[in-house]
Order: structure tokens, then C-alpha cells, then sequence
């Protein structure tokens, strides 16, 4: 009898809590209905309220901070609400439940990274049928997403193999690091180095994976000046490889000794560019991911195709970071994520 | 005693046979036993290790603790954060207050454990989830390091004394040194035996148990937020997400490999820096010899139960002799 008793009270806080935030989200729709002039009656307008659109990342990683600035941006300018979601262990599985819960929650409209493209197929297609869903950063080109918004990795694959070769014009070998190989960007990355580089007096090595556990990013690059004391240059493929390849080189007293190319703009790797010690680093233009994405969703949802183009794809272009560029670059960086 | 003697002869085996793998089939050149690899792998046993440490004694008290790994993280990423690249509060400040912060989370444990008696299992496995959410809170997920800061004192996480013995290892030692005195020459040690072997009893006997099994838990968190700090210096990249996630499963596997029983009242120092020895060593012989890093978890988990079993076997050998 307790039991049931106690059950009750659970159910009906559940209730309340539900029915809590409601009339509180009826003030922000009638207000934005005011601006929005095409609405054609106060009913629909209730219904249709402010635009909710989500972002999923594929993890946690710094990279998307800078994605959220500019959802936030494109927020601001369409007065759209947007749900923003890091998954804290990067698995598909993960992303599966927080999709359901975004659906359920009533979103029109998804952006995602997928983890794991290949076999997501069907469970995207099974979205993409109730919401409008897109995917950027990491496409699914077999399944039915709308548009993929980011960047060509092969090509910034290639970027990186281009930048190698300048480093080492003697030719020589290189190792090159990575969370894991399954990730489609991975194997992009590795393939746009792997042909830039064929052809020249530079080899590579190997791939070496670390499961994103950052100590062991580390212990591989001092595993191979180790076992390699030979290696000239060393690519880190994925945002956190840049630090570890920093610090692994630095802590065996090799700094200058091996040349080190990376991806992506953690702090410590734009650093280590300032400083000289990283030749380059292939940065993706994540705020962009973040605004195209959230403009795209807003425009799906008022039923507006015209910006998806043909073959469903809009790259964002890669930039090389040098110790040139590395200032301006850093400054922008911290103007658009108010760092 | 004769345990340790076993895991020294594992180690042992297990450092002859890699390099006798590697110069048969390279160039004859044994990369395993050079300089470089020696002090590598004496670094990450130092980090390791003093996590294994604090492991241990709660194992040896009966309990476990499964938030090892997101306790170093929480108390590595907020040293970094109050730090602040150089440009926050003095490291005299910051570092009490990190070690205040662990022993605080040991004494919450520790009074969940013994006043409320939850199982430790379940304490800690709130707190593996707890502390990791309040570290990618704390941090919004950003990325916490020291920068090119503070290079004196993060010569504890990557330094080395005369150029030979990496700085870790030796707070190692010293932190083993005194927790082996505590744990096996003091009487509070052996009540905490007593206790991993049978609560009740020495309850009974008189010995304050709630008191030396909060005392444990304050101990192993204590010695975490050393371990996290240490691996902080050293990596100094630090993920609020990925950084220490798994650990404790290393910081369990070295204590067991090292001859604790997790059903308490067994297990010794000495073997515990053995074990935690063997698990960087499995990890840093996959890659010297490029065996796929696939099957990297696969060598661990198998060289675990190898060493397990023939303890068990061993010992149970000697039991029927006695």
C-alpha cells in the first residue's frame, strides 16, 4: 500500500514538472510571432511557436564550443532556438538515445555528426522521416539527410600531405596518430595524405589509434621515437593529437628535432605553432558548421529548399595555420567564441 | 612474501621474452631496453602507480573504488583551471586546495560506505558519474592545460632527477614507502587487514571500524587527487571528458595482478608496484612490438587472468602443503 502510495506522489511530480515549463514557452512563440509577419493566424502561430532546431556533436571536444558559438550567432539573427547536445562518451548508441529525445521534445530539425555512418543508414533514414535532418561535420551520403554541411576531409587530407611535403623536401618518414580508424573523417584524413604523399621520397610509417584516451595519444609518440628514432615528421589526424604529439615530443627532449603537422585548433596546439614547434596545423571552420547548419534547419522548416544544392553537399573550405597566419587566426578565434 | 617474489619473476619473464621477441625479429637493434623506453615506461608507472596505490587500500579494506579515474580528473582539470595558464592563483594555494578537495571526497565516501553502509561498489559508481559531470561542468568541455607554465612545477608530472630517474617514479616511491610503513608496520594497518578479512570479527574485537574504513576511502582519494594532479603536469592537454576515463579499471587490474583480493584483508605494497609495472609494461610492449593495437586489450586482459590464475593455483598448492 505504501509502495503504491509513494508511486502516486512520484507520478505526480512527474506531472507537474512536465506541465511546468509549458505556458512558459507559449511567451517567447507569441512574442517572436510578432516579428515573423508571414504567420498567418494567431492559432498557427500557437502551435508552430519558435523554431526549435538541435545540433548533435559526435563528442566533446573543443572543436564544438566553436560550432556552438555560431549556432548561437545564427540563433540570435533568426530568433530560433537552438538545443545543442555533446555526447560525453562519442558513441553511436549515445547519439541514438539523445536523437529519440530530441524528436520526442518536438524539434523540427537535426544536425548531426555521425559516429558511425556505415551502419547508422537505417536508423538515420528512420529520423530523417520525422524531422528534418541533416549532417555535418562527418557525413552519412547513403542515407536520407537532406544536405551534409562541413568539411571535405579528404581534401584537408590533402592540405596536410601538401604541407608535409614542404616541411621535409628531402623526402623522409612520417608517423601519423589517431583516435580511431573507423570514423569516416579518420580514414579521409589518412587517404588525402596517403595519395598527396605517393609518389615522393616520403613514407609513412604507420597509423597508431589511442581511443581518444589522451595519456596513451601521448605513450604512442614516445613509444615511436622509441622504436623509430629515425622519424622525421609526425601528424596527429584528430583535434587532441596535436597537444599529445607536442607534449610527447617535448617530454623525450626531441622538440625541433621532428617536425610535427596537426589538425584542428586546441589551444595548445595553436600554440605550439606560435611557438614554432608545430609546423602547421589544418583547421576546419567549425564556427561555420554551427551558422550554415542552423540557418539551413530554420529555412527547412518553413518548408524552403532553394539553399540545398544539387548533389546535396556544402563543403566548408580547410585553412592552413602557420606561424604566419597563426595571430589573426587566433585573434578571430577568440572574437568569435568570446574567449 | 613469496607472491611478490612470483610477480617479480612474471616481470622479470615477461622483460626478457620482449626483448628477445624484438631482437629476433628486427635488426637486432632491442628499442625495448633503451634509455628512452626505460624512462618512458618508469614515468607512466609512476603516474599509474600512485593510483593503484590508493586502489589498494580500499581493496584491502573489502571495498572498491570505481571513481578513480574521474576524481584525478576533477581534481587535475580544477588545479589547471585555478592556475590558469600562469595567470591564476599561486600553485602554493592551488595544490592544498586540490588535496583538500580529495580527502573531501574520500570522507563523503567513506561516510556513505561506513555510517549510511551503502555498498562501495555503488558509492563509487555514483561518483565515477558524479565527478565526471561536474568536471566537463566546471570546464563547459573545454580543454584544460598549463600551457608553457609552471615548468618547475610540472617537473613532478615529466621531470627526472640527473637526467635518469623520472620525477614520478620517485613520489612514487616515497608514497609507497610510507602507505607500505602505515599499512604493514603500523597497528591502524593491521586493523585494516582485520577488517578487509573479517569486519565483524574485528569489530567485536574492539577496533573502531567505521572510523579506519573512512579512513581508507579519504586515503585512496587523497592519493587519486596526487595521481591526477601528477598526470595533469604531465600531459597537460587535458579533455573534461576523456581525461582518467578508464583509469580506474588500471588502477584495479595493477592491485589485483599485484596480489590484492577484492574480497579483502590481502595484499601488499610492494606487489601492488609490481602489478601496476606489468600494466604499463603490456601496454608499452604492444607497440614496441607493433603488435596490431587491436588486440591491445586482449594482451592485458589475458596476461591479468594468466597472473591470476596461477596465483590462485600457487597458492592454493601451498595451502594443501601447510
Amino acid at each position: 500500500m505504501k509502495a503504491r502510495f509513494s508511486i502516486l506522489i512520484v507520478l505526480a511530480l512527474v506531472a507537474a514538472a512536465c506541465g511546468g515549463p509549458e505556458p512558459a514557452s507559449e511567451a517567447p512563440g507569441a512574442a517572436s510571432s510578432s516579428d515573423t509577419a508571414a504567420s498567418p493566424s494567431p492559432a498557427d502561430s500557437e502551435s508552430e511557436g519558435t523554431i526549435r532546431v538541435a545540433f548533435v556533436t559526435n563528442n566533446t571536444s573543443d572543436f564544438w564550443t566553436i560550432a556552438e558559438a555560431g549556432t548561437k550567432k545564427a540563433a540570435s539573427e533568426l530568433g530560433c532556438e537552438v538545443l545543442f547536445r555533446k555526447p560525453s562518451m562519442g558513441t553511436a548508441q549515445e547519439q541514438q538515445q539523445i536523437i529519440e529525445d530530441l524528436i520526442v521534445s518536438g524539434v523540427s530539425g537535426i544536425a548531426i555528426s555521425p559516429n558511425d555512418p556505415q551502419n547508422w543508414t537505417e536508423t538515420l533514414n528512420r529520423f530523417a522521416e520525422q524531422v528534418n535532418l541533416i549532417t555535418q561535420d562527418s557525413d552519412a551520403p547513403e542515407s536520407d539527410r537532406i544536405c551534409y554541411i562541413g568539411t571535405n576531409n579528404y581534401d584537408a587530407g590533402v592540405a596536410a600531405g601538401e604541407l608535409i611535403k614542404k616541411t621535409l623536401p628531402e623526402g623522409g618518414e612520417i608517423m601519423m596518430y589517431v583516435g580511431r580508424l573507423d570514423a569516416q573523417n579518420a580514414q579521409d584524413r589518412q587517404r588525402g595524405i596517403q595519395d598527396t604523399l605517393e609518389g615522393t621520397n616520403i613514407t609513412i610509417i604507420d597509423t597508431m589509434t589511442d581511443e581518444t584516451d589522451r595519456a596513451k595519444a601521448m605513450a604512442n609518440v614516445q613509444d615511436t621515437l622509441v622504436t623509430h628514432p629515425e622519424v622525421d615528421c609526425l601528424v596527429g589526424l584528430w583535434s587532441y593529437n596535436g597537444p599529445a604529439i607536442l607534449n610527447g615530443v617535448r617530454d623525450s627532449g626531441k622538440l625541433g628535432d621532428v617536425k610535427i603537422v596537426c589538425f584542428d585548433e586546441e589551444e595548445e596546439t595553436l600554440l605550439g605553432v606560435a611557438e614554432g614547434h608545430i609546423e602547421g596545423t589544418i583547421v576546419q571552420q567549425p564556427f561555420e558548421f554551427g551558422y550554415q547548419s542552423v540557418r539551413l534547419l530554420v529555412q527547412l522548416a518553413h518548408g524552403d529548399r532553394s539553399a540545398v544544392p544539387e548533389d546535396g553537399t556544402l563543403y566548408v573550405p580547410v585553412k592552413t595555420i602557420t606561424q604566419e597566419n597563426v595571430d589573426d587566426f587566433r585573434a578571430t578565434l577568440s572574437q568569435q567564441i568570446g574567449r | 612474501m613469496r607472491k611478490v617474489f612470483g610477480l617479480l619473476g612474471l616481470l622479470t619473464a615477461l622483460v626478457v621474452l620482449t626483448s628477445l621477441w624484438e631482437w629476433q625479429s628486427g635488426d637486432g637493434r632491442i628499442s625495448f631496453l633503451t634509455s628512452a623506453n626505460l624512462r618512458n615506461l618508469m614515468t607512466w608507472v609512476g603516474l599509474f602507480g600512485v593510483l593503484s596505490l590508493g586502489q589498494a587500500i580500499v581493496i584491502i579494506i573489502g571495498g572498491i573504488d570505481l571513481s578513480v579515474g574521474s576524481v584525478a580528473a576533477l581534481i587535475g582539470i580544477s588545479a589547471a583551471i585555478m592556475m590558469d595558464r600562469g595567470e591564476g592563483m599561486h600553485p602554493a594555494i592551488v595544490l592544498p586546495i586540490c588535496l583538500l578537495m580529495g580527502a573531501a571526497i574520500g570522507l563523503w565516501h567513506g561516510f556513505l560506505v561506513a555510517k549510511v553502509r551503502l555498498q562501495p561498489f555503488v558509492v563509487t559508481l555514483c561518483g565515477l558519474f558524479f565527478f565526471r559531470g561536474i568536471a566537463r561542468l566546471i570546464t563547459g568541455d573545454q580543454s584544460q592545460g598549463f600551457g608553457t607554465a609552471y615548468s618547475g612545477l610540472r617537473w613532478f608530472g615529466n621531470g627526472f632527477v640527473f637526467d635518469v630517474i623520472p620525477a614520478p617514479f620517485l613520489v612514487l616511491t616515497v608514497l609507497a614507502i610510507v602507505v607500505g610503513a602505515y599499512l604493514h608496520f603500523s597497528p591502524h594497518g593491521r586493523h585494516l587487514f582485520a577488517i578487509g578479512a573479517n569486519e565483524d570479527g574485528a569489530r567485536f574485537s574492539g577496533i573502531r571500524t567505521d572510523r579506519l574504513k573512512i579512513a581508507a576511502y579519504v586515503l585512496c582519494s587523497l592519493l587519486t587527487a596526487i595521481g591526477g594532479i601528477l598526470l595533469a603536469f604531465k600531459i597537460n592537454s587535458l579533455g573534461p571528458s576523456d581525461f582518467g576515463s578508464f583509469y580506474e579499471l588500471y588502477a584495479i587490474a595493477g592491485a589485483v595482478l599485484g596480489g590484492c583480493s577484492l574480497r579483502g584483508g590481502s595484499g601488499n605494497i610492494l606487489g601492488v608496484l609490481i602489478g601496476a609495472s606489468l600494466i604499463v609494461l603490456l601496454k608499452n610492449l604492444v607497440n614496441i612490438l607493433e603488435i596490431p593495437s587491436q588486440l591491445e586489450y586482449v594482451v592485458i586482459g589475458g596476461a591479468i587472468l594468466v597472473g591470476v590464475s596461477v596465483d590462485e593455483l600457487f597458492s592454493r598448492r601451498r595451502a594443501a602443503r601447510a
